[in-house]
């Protein structure tokens, strides 16, 4: 696959990168099989017999009340409760389609993008002739001048304008009616293909980088530090921002809001006419206003903040390996499955890939539950919940592509003491992501 | 850097992702309460806040301190980190001033007392 000789990057490795792809794209297409498309076919089958008695048995109470032998305001009366019951069992009927089929969807839609990512970053490499392989700057050991970053933020551009027929799309997509889908999500495909592509030229530039010898800033406020470090935080500071515009955005409405809470508290009224305005933690939260929470809706954001902490953990592991002057093979499962340095930081850097990846396919579950019940983004309330959380989530996605990177380069570079900043910068990301979800979660799922 | 502390055998990240785990629990956990254990009171809407935002802050500053290596790292780190705090604050005095509490609702030291009447009427 690599163009040759000259290439910093082994054949092997390129192989072994590609058959990652492979298998990630394998992984994605039996779970849109097996979930999206086999159980989620069971679950569809199941929903339409729930409709069907929700229909017999609105039939039946709507006879009763115009025979008189019933009132229709009657809630105690045996055909009313039996109404009531089918309607719920219907819902709970469709949501159990939606999990499975939403999974399935996600989980392929992940996985192309993670195999066009790899493949792109392949092609790239070996379309290159064989002498611009060579890595100029090699002896120098530091980083060059690069155009990806304007290719990536053209990216962006585009997606950002092709962004609410994007969502609508996938608004479709989600409620199974994906028709005009396609069209709906083309700008924003190409937006998100170009800023694919910036990221995999960015990637095939970066990869002769060793990670030795860091640029030191020499004026202040940073004097003395790396420069790619203090940029980082600048970088993460500005991302304070976006989230702080998005959470005082949240608040400031959140305080004039009449939900249930305030209005228990005594802090609001409701004019005649007015209802109480509904969260998205009233949907999800047990107790909630809207009746629908219990544990398994608020289950999918706890089992997110879990995954997200434990990734954090698990890439500190791997910054702490690769740091490791002399690695120790721990001792069972644990040895069998990081039996050397170079392994373990990989398989550190995979599990935290796969807890990321299990967050974005737990977090549109979630909406598309939240969806189906009415909470939708044409309210206030929702309007400020997904795109702060959507926001959330494709920092989350982002991180989940630079990881990729981070995975193929862990067979690429002997990470020591001297250069695993990549790893450590990397991971002042990740956890920023982290810190930004324990304040988006209680805020918004729990209060 | 967090390795290299160890207490009881294991690194300060281990503690901390410990730590992390067991406030996370707590705060979920919480939400299952809508009354006081063993009693037949309700848990106030401003205990809720206390407990998330006492929540938030010792998460914030596992992460921050020790994952992001703040407490270790060179000073410069943490007062860049600290600077967005300044426009936080700032946006919460935005929301307390654009919100229609903020003129009669808030409490006497932090408004110039308007009483009832705000708008002056000719």
């Amino acid at each position: 696959m690599s163009g040759g000789g000259h290439s910093d990057v082994k054949n092997a490795i390129w192989m072994r990168a590609l058959l990652m792809a492979g298998i990630i794209l394998g992984l994605g297409v039996a779970s849109y099989v097996g979930l999206g498309v086999v159980v989620a076919g069971m679950k569809e089958t199941t929903w339409d017999e729930e409709a069907d008695h929700f229909h017999d048995a609105e039939k039946d109470w709507k006879d009763a009340v115009a025979a008189g032998t019933i009132e229709s305001d009657d809630t105690s009366a045996e055909l009313y409760i039996a109404k009531e019951a089918a309607h719920h069992h219907e819902i709970d009927a469709h949501l159990s389609y939606l999990t499975y089929r939403v999974a399935g969807l996600t989980m392929l839609f992940v996985s192309i993008i993670f195999t066009a990512f790899l493949v792109i970053s392949g092609v790239l490499n070996s379309a290159q002739p064989d002498d611009e392989h060579h890595d100029d700057h090699h002896g120098h050991e530091e980083h060059h001048g690069s155009a990806s970053p304007i290719i990536f933020a053209f990216g962006c551009m585009l997606f950002l304008i092709g962004f609410p027929d994007f969502a609508d799309g996938l608004h479709s997509l989600m409620l199974g009616s994906g028709s005009d889908a396609i069209s709906d999500l083309s700008v924003g495909m190409i937006g998100l293909t170009i800023i694919t592509i910036g990221i995999a030229n960015w990637w095939r530039e970066d990869l002769p980088f060793k990670g030795y010898g860091e640029q030191i800033a020499t004026s202040d406020p940073f004097a003395g530090q790396h420069i790619r470090k203090a940029g980082i935080w600048v970088f993460l500071m500005s991302e304070v921002m976006v989230f702080a515009t998005f959470f005082s955005s949240y608040l400031r409405m959140r305080t004039e809001w009449c939900t249930k809470w305030a209005f228990d508290e005594g802090t609001c009224t409701l004019e005649d006419g007015e209802t109480l305005a509904m969260t998205a933690s009233d949907y999800l939260r047990p107790g909630g206003a809207a009746g629908t929470g219990d544990f398994w809706t608020l289950l999918p954001g706890a089992i997110n903040t879990f995954a997200l902490i434990i990734s954090s953990y698990t890439i500190v592991l791997a910054l702490k390996v690769a740091k490791s002057h002399d690695y120790k093979v721990p001792t069972g499962f644990m040895g069998k499955l990081m039996p050397d340095k170079k392994s373990a930081i990989r398989n550190y850097l995979i599990i935290t890939l796969a807890l990321g990846t299990m967050f974005i396919v737990l977090k549109l579950v979630e909406w598309s539950h939240l969806i189906a019940e009415g909470f939708t983004v044409g309210s206030q309330e929702g309007s400020i919940f997904y795109i702060s959380t959507g926001a959330h989530g494709v920092h989350v996605f982002a991180g989940l592509l630079i990881m990729l990177y981070m995975i193929f380069k862990a067979d690429t570079v002997e990470w020591d003491e001297d250069n695993a900043q990549g790893i450590e910068y990397f991971g002042l990301y990740w956890h920023f992501v982290d810190l930004a979800w324990v304040v988006i979660f209680p805020a918004f799922y729990l209060y | 850097m967090g390795e290299h502390k160890l207490i009881m055998g294991k690194d300060i990240y281990f503690w901390n992702f410990i730590i992390l785990m067991f406030f996370t629990l707590f705060e979920v956990g919480a939400v299952f309460f809508e009354k006081y254990p063993g009693t037949n009171t309700r848990v106030s809407v401003y205990v809720v806040w206390g407990i998330l935002i006492v929540v938030g802050i010792i998460k914030g500053f596992g992460i921050g301190a020790f994952f992001m290596h703040l407490w270790d790292d060179p000073k410069i780190y943490l007062r860049v980190a600290l600077f967005p705090t300044l426009f936080v604050l700032l946006m919460l005095w935005g929301i307390g001033l654009s919100n229609p509490e903020g003129v009669n609702g808030l409490p006497g030291w932090c408004t110039p007392d308007w009483g009832e009447q705000y708008a002056t009427e000719r």
